[in-house]
């Protein structure tokens, strides 16, 4: 498929966009993913018994809805029982009254109705298996009875959780439109708990709009998407064929497995959410040439697409991969390199007993592996460049960006931390079970592939988002949940700075006339190497970069926090 | 277990990661996510002409996009075999393969990197014969002048998966093995190697900074 085949793709699809111009406004969301039919066919009736007549109507009750997508999926009024069992959510002993209305966007948003999926196409299907966000229940890492098994939990949680932020809207004086608010509280404390424990699914694109300043953007920017479109129907040849051919063959590769990213048996046309993601990512790549199309932002659209609008998710993208993940996506990926020497920094922090695990030793020395990443960050450069989309689970992975558009670029870190440290009792745990692993020392060469595939395969078995929430998130006793944005915004310059550092001096040492071109430059960087870079006076200052200098500015910060 | 480091390059969606779920989990997906960064397997193969001895392939997918390339060092540090992947039917995924070859060649430099050329989606030769884009002769001549193995496959069908990984094996294997001959016969007695059993990390043993 070349990049002329793409483009008039996309054209065509422009092209019937505008033929049918005023459908094209009212739907901007094709995204809709009203799989309530699924949904209630299979969960539904176990919530609230006795309910699911009633549930028939939801479908023609969803055009009516604002821009968000999932509708009424618990069943807010019954199940009374569920109240009980809050109070291991903490929540009783909480300040109330506080929390006034939010006044930095007055512009009430303007929402356009939701379009239904094709519902007759879906429900020729065997729903039962999808979630309901369309995703595949079950995989090779979860089983069927796995995931129902949680479910029956962990929708009585949702269940709870959307009452109690019903009630802290109402509190704050916010009404919902439609039953989607579309403002919410001014930031405290408070409301960051209520975020971390989860947004209703139904309010999420709202709210992430609204945490991310979406609106903002948005008015600052009227009429660009649609004039970006327009500028990649013309093929105004900004847009690279490059781009265009990966971004083609990346669409069906964005959630196969989702309902919604499927080609029906008897449809003619490509499924809306392809067509949307297509010109999503053409339109990002128009209007941000550094970055044109990095293979991960089909998946970030492809994510905010199932809760937000074609223009709106456009939006997100923008900030996504400029304020959240600055560089990460750009073509040299120097951004993937700076966040990964920045997560060591944080492993050799705070994970000190699995540091020695993951950087060799003499690599260790002088901050040499902010140059040479250690192996492991091949693993985990994804969970940066995706946002843990499809690293974990849906659900694990939509708590992770609520926190993330209410905390910012940190709470990947923080993630990133937790989920080595869960992969690092996973692999106590199984050395302890297996008998022959227990009596055996390893050699280095296991040690690494048992670490490798841990870091691989634990985070698809977290199912359950409690798992990383309750048990590291919200426990003080681990020290990861002290490091905050300024700590990471100022290793990131750190990191950045250093690296450009050993850049040039290698760029000098590699082009002195006695340098043999083809050289080989990785060898190069030994330690002698590396300390001169650091603690040369080319640059005008000697610094001595070892590790505790840093350290010393994370302890003093530590300190900051705790006096306040 | 003699263990080994294997990368797999190559543009994207030639069909990488089809080609290690066929040989890892014996799989196939039509459909498959892109590789976001890259992605780690292991896998034991038999080599049937050594006595069964069983070797360890440690597996490193990657993504196939061009800026990716930028991380490739990461991968192929150390590794001890590549295999590089192109799609028959797409014939500037072959010129992009070539690219890598020479990268390798270039960057490494190790002569004992062990390079296998993979032309993929052999089926699509099998349902359509003007669906071939590339010629077989031309990409073996290719792989003959720069030393390379040599295979044409279908991750879909499984056709000539498991030969590949077996090959490369033998050969990484008879190298070591050589290897370690050689170095065992030049070397005094008493200067014992432990670098010797650890062919795909040279760094760590290496102590103390």
């Amino acid at each position: 498929m070349d990049g002329g085949f793409a483009a008039s793709k996309f054209e065509s699809t422009v092209k019937a966009q505008n033929k049918g111009r005023t459908l094209y406004l009212a739907s901007k969301s094709p995204s809709v993913p009203n799989l309530n039919e699924a949904f209630q066919s299979d969960v539904r009736p176990r919530i609230s018994p006795g309910r699911g007549q009633s549930q028939l109507n939801v479908l023609s009750v969803t055009e009516e809805l604002t821009g968000s997508s999932v509708i009424d999926l618990y069943g807010d009024e019954e199940d009374e029982q569920d109240e009980q069992g809050d109070e291991d959510e903490g929540e009783n002993q909480e300040d109330e009254g506080t929390d006034g209305l939010a006044s930095d966007n007055p512009r009430s948003f303007t929402a356009s109705p939701s379009v239904s999926a094709p519902a007759g196409n879906i429900s020729s299907r065997d729903l039962s298996h999808y979630d309901r966000y369309g995703f595949k229940k079950h995989n090779s890492h979860i089983s069927q009875e796995e995931y129902h098994a949680w479910w029956d939990d962990y929708s009585r949680y949702c269940v709870r959780r959307k009452r109690k932020w019903q009630d802290l809207l109402e509190k704050s004086g916010l009404v919902s439109v439609n039953g989607v608010p579309d403002r919410f509280p001014p930031r405290s404390e408070k409301l960051k708990r209520y975020v971390r424990k989860g947004i209703p699914a139904e309010w999420r694109g709202q709210a992430w709009w609204y945490f991310a300043r979406g609106q903002e953007k948005l008015n600052k920017n009227k009429g660009v998407y649609d004039k970006l479109l327009a500028a990649a129907s013309e093929r105004s040849g900004k847009a690279s064929g490059r781009d265009l051919e990966v971004i083609e063959r990346d669409l069906h590769r964005t959630f196969p497995e989702n309902i919604h990213f499927q080609r029906q048996p008897n449809d003619t046309e490509e499924p809306l959410m392809i067509q949307s993601l297509r010109r999503v990512l053409v339109a990002f790549s128009v209007y941000n040439p550094k970055i044109g199309y990095c293979q991960s932002m089909n998946f970030l659209a492809g994510l905010l697409l199932l809760f937000l609008d074609e223009e709106r998710t456009f939006w997100m993208l923008v900030i996504i991969t400029s304020r959240y993940l600055p560089g990460v996506h750009n073509v040299n990926l120097e951004g993937v390199n700076v966040d990964q020497g920045v997560l060591m920094l944080c492993v050799k922090e705070y994970l000190p007993d699995f540091w020695p695990k993951i950087v060799p030793k003499q690599h260790a020395r002088n901050n040499e592996f902010l140059y040479k990443l250690p192996p492991i960050t091949l693993c985990t450069a994804s969970w940066f460049m995706s946002c843990f989309v499809g690293v974990v689970p849906i659900e694990t992975t939509l708590r992770i960006w609520d926190c993330l558009f209410y905390e910012e670029s940190h709470i990947l870190f923080k993630m990133s931390l937790s989920m080595l440290k869960i992969c690092e009792q996973d692999i106590a745990a199984a050395r302890q079970n297996n008998r022959a692993l227990r009596s055996r020392t390893l050699s280095k060469d296991d040690e690494d592939i048992e670490i490798f595939q841990a870091i691989q395969t634990t985070p698809k078995k977290l199912l359950d988002p409690q798992q990383i929430f309750d048990r590291i998130l919200f426990k003080r006793r681990f020290s990861l949940n002290n490091l905050n944005q300024e700590e990471i915004d100022r290793c990131r310059k750190y990191v950045t700075s250093q690296r450009l550092k050993l850049k040039n001096y290698a760029d000098i040492m590699g082009n002195r006339p006695s340098a043999n071109e083809n050289a080989k430059r990785d060898i190069k960087m030994g330690p002698e190497f590396v300390e001169s870079a650091l603690s040369s006076e080319i640059y005008g200052f000697r610094r001595s970069l070892t590790a505790a200098h840093w350290n010393n500015s994370i302890k003093e910060k530590v300190r900051q926090i705790r006096r306040k | 277990m003699l263990q080994f480091k294997l990368v797999l390059l190559g543009d994207s969606s030639v069909g990488k990661s089809s080609i290690v779920h066929r040989f890892v989990k014996d799989s196939f997906d039509e459909f498959r996510e892109s590789t976001i960064g890259a992605a780690f397997l292991s896998q034991t193969v038999k080599l049937g002409k050594h006595d069964d001895v069983t070797i360890k392939f440690e597996i490193w997918d990657t993504a196939g996009q061009e800026r990716y390339k930028s991380l490739a060092p990461m991968y192929y540090r150390n590794a001890n075999a590549a295999l590089i992947v192109y799609d028959v039917t797409q014939p500037g995924s072959l010129l992009k393969a070539q690219s890598w070859v020479e990268e390798l060649k270039h960057k490494v430099g190790d002569q004992d990197l062990v390079i296998c050329l993979v032309g993929n989606k052999l089926d699509l030769c099998a349902e359509d014969p003007n669906a071939r884009q590339v010629d077989i002769d031309d990409a073996q001549a290719y792989a003959q002048e720069k030393h390379l193995l040599f295979h044409e496959v279908s991750a879909k069908t499984g056709v000539g998966v498991a030969q590949i990984f077996q090959e490369m094996g033998e050969k990484v294997y008879e190298q070591k093995t050589a290897e370690s001959a050689a170095a065992a016969a030049s070397r005094p007695r008493k200067a014992v190697n432990v670098e010797l059993q650890r062919p795909s990390t040279n760094d760590s043993t290496t102590c103390c900074a």
